[in-house]
């Protein structure tokens, strides 16, 4: 298996890896929400989310620059929606520019909708990057569960990440097949190749689930998983979990006053 | 479609999550009550599955590419409620590990292509063999129209909660998403009835699964 690429960096030491799941969730989830909360004028809120996560990625000891290359995984979704909005938004107008034929205008209101949404994305993404590069998937999954995700939905998490490798090797291997089988021609044709790939990878990934089951249930499977290693819940937990909340809350908060 | 933070407001989000855990619940519920412990290795196998099937890029126009969202394949062959908790399980994998959707638009994301998605095209496939009859050709035309339709059903939700977010007017929201996901549609249904009829003819055993 080549596809060691899902939890990076979740294998080093620092401060932030040794902190339990559920501590980093929450605070994940509450950084995210006070920047969805914090309104686009307000920029010294947002110098201070920045300086937040700067400072815990720093600490992380995850190199700056694979966190920065993978949040560009939102600008798909940022030249789709809102790269628009500048020119469609009424109001008053910055400035106005003449493109061959049309008259084009840039309003002041709809250039605050787009640092809005790039900010606030931006920001969130990068936390959410933290939370990956930081926590093995097995510890996450784990965190989900203590924090009430339904059990079945933590197995069927549980098996997907076992299982996700093999079917992408899988995937690859029938990629490979049918790159070596001249594959091109008409689009209608490409697709129907897909399609006979997909049908192919769903039996066989149906098929493996049989199996699976059957050799789980020879071993005693009785509809619950069981680990050695516990979650812990320490003081640097709850030293982190304060400290961060009070941070992210009085920035939130000094936002609605002003 | 996977939306990232920042593009919902505070209202939406909320409002996306209580209905989305709402829905997740009762599929949960439903699950426990009709499926045997059996099926959960079975459907993390699926999950998995979405999310490989998912990485088949498609070409569209001038250079982009699509892939399946893979939730009208799992509503004809396992039943809605099933393919709500693959496609929220999926969704939540690829929130957290891959950062594609955000947390906060977890909820939004699980509505549109979770349970949107899923409850459309088993609507719209249902409909359709109602009218096409049960054969092999009416169930892979109406396989084809319940994937088209799931996917063009989810990018109006899409477009409705980036409007309702003031991320974009729904003015030009609603006809780009809609424009786009037409197109990307056409990939989904064309690679979803080509999936079900390589299933048809293989394995047709797995068309009689209990449906959830």
């Amino acid at each position: 298996m080549k596809h060691a690429f899902l939890d990076r960096y979740s294998d080093r030491d620092s401060f932030i890896h040794r902190l339990d799941p559920r501590t980093k969730l929450i605070s994940v989830f509450l950084f995210i929400l006070a920047v969805a909360l914090t309104s686009p004028d307000m920029w010294p809120a947002f110098a201070v989310y920045f300086i937040v996560i700067a400072a815990l990625v720093l600490l992380s000891r995850v190199p700056v620059l694979y966190v920065l290359k993978r949040s560009l995984v939102i600008i798909p979704f940022v030249l789709l929606i809102a790269i628009f909005v500048p020119f469609f938004k009424e109001g008053e107008v910055v400035g106005s520019y003449n493109i061959w034929l049309w008259q084009v205008s840039v309003t002041h209101s709809g250039l605050q909708v787009l640092w809005n949404i790039l900010a606030k994305a931006w920001l969130s993404i990068l936390s959410l990057i933290l939370l990956t590069s930081t926590t093995k998937i097995a510890d996450l999954l784990r965190g989900l569960e203590q924090l009430h995700l339904p059990r079945v939905m933590v197995m069927i998490l549980s098996f997907m990440y076992r299982y996700i490798f093999v079917l992408v090797d899988e995937v690859m291997r029938m990629k490979q097949a049918r790159d070596s089988r001249n594959f091109g021609g008409r689009r209608l044709w490409q697709l129907r190749t897909i399609g006979n790939m997909t049908g192919t990878l769903f039996i066989r990934s149906y098929e493996r689930g049989e199996r699976v089951y059957a050799a789980m249930l020879a071993r005693g499977f009785d509809g619950q998983s069981r680990t050695l290693h516990q979650l812990s819940f320490g003081l640097s937990d709850v030293c982190f979990g304060i400290g961060f909340g009070v941070v992210v809350i009085f920035t939130c908060i000094f936002n609605f006053l002003y | 479609m996977h939306i990232p933070d920042g593009f919902l407001n505070v209202a939406t989000v909320a409002a996306t999550y209580v209905v989305s855990t709402g829905g997740v619940s009762y599929a949960v519920k439903e699950a426990n009550k009709k499926l045997k412990e059996k099926h959960v290795p079975l459907m993390g196998v699926l999950a998995a599955f979405i999310f490989a099937a998912q990485m088949l890029n498609f070409p569209i126009v001038g250079g982009t590419s699509g892939h399946l969202i893979g939730a009208a394949l799992a509503a004809i062959l396992l039943g809605p409620w099933a393919a709500v908790l693959i496609m929220s399980c999926v969704l939540i994998a690829q929130s957290l590990i891959f950062q594609d959707g955000g947390l906060l638009a977890l909820g939004a994301n699980i509505f549109n292509m979770g349970i949107i998605a899923s409850f459309s095209a088993y609507f719209i496939y249902r409909l359709a063999t109602s009218v096409l009859g049960d054969g092999k050709r009416g169930r892979l035309i109406a396989g084809f129209i319940g994937a088209w339709g799931s996917v063009v059903v989810a990018s109006v939700a899409c477009a409705i909660e980036l409007a309702l977010s003031g991320a974009s007017p729904l003015a030009v929201v609603l006809p780009a998403m809609i424009g786009l996901h037409a197109i990307i549609g056409i990939g989904e249904a064309l690679i979803t009835g080509a999936a079900l009829s390589l299933v048809l003819a293989a394995r047709a055993d797995l068309w009689q699964l209990q449906k959830v």
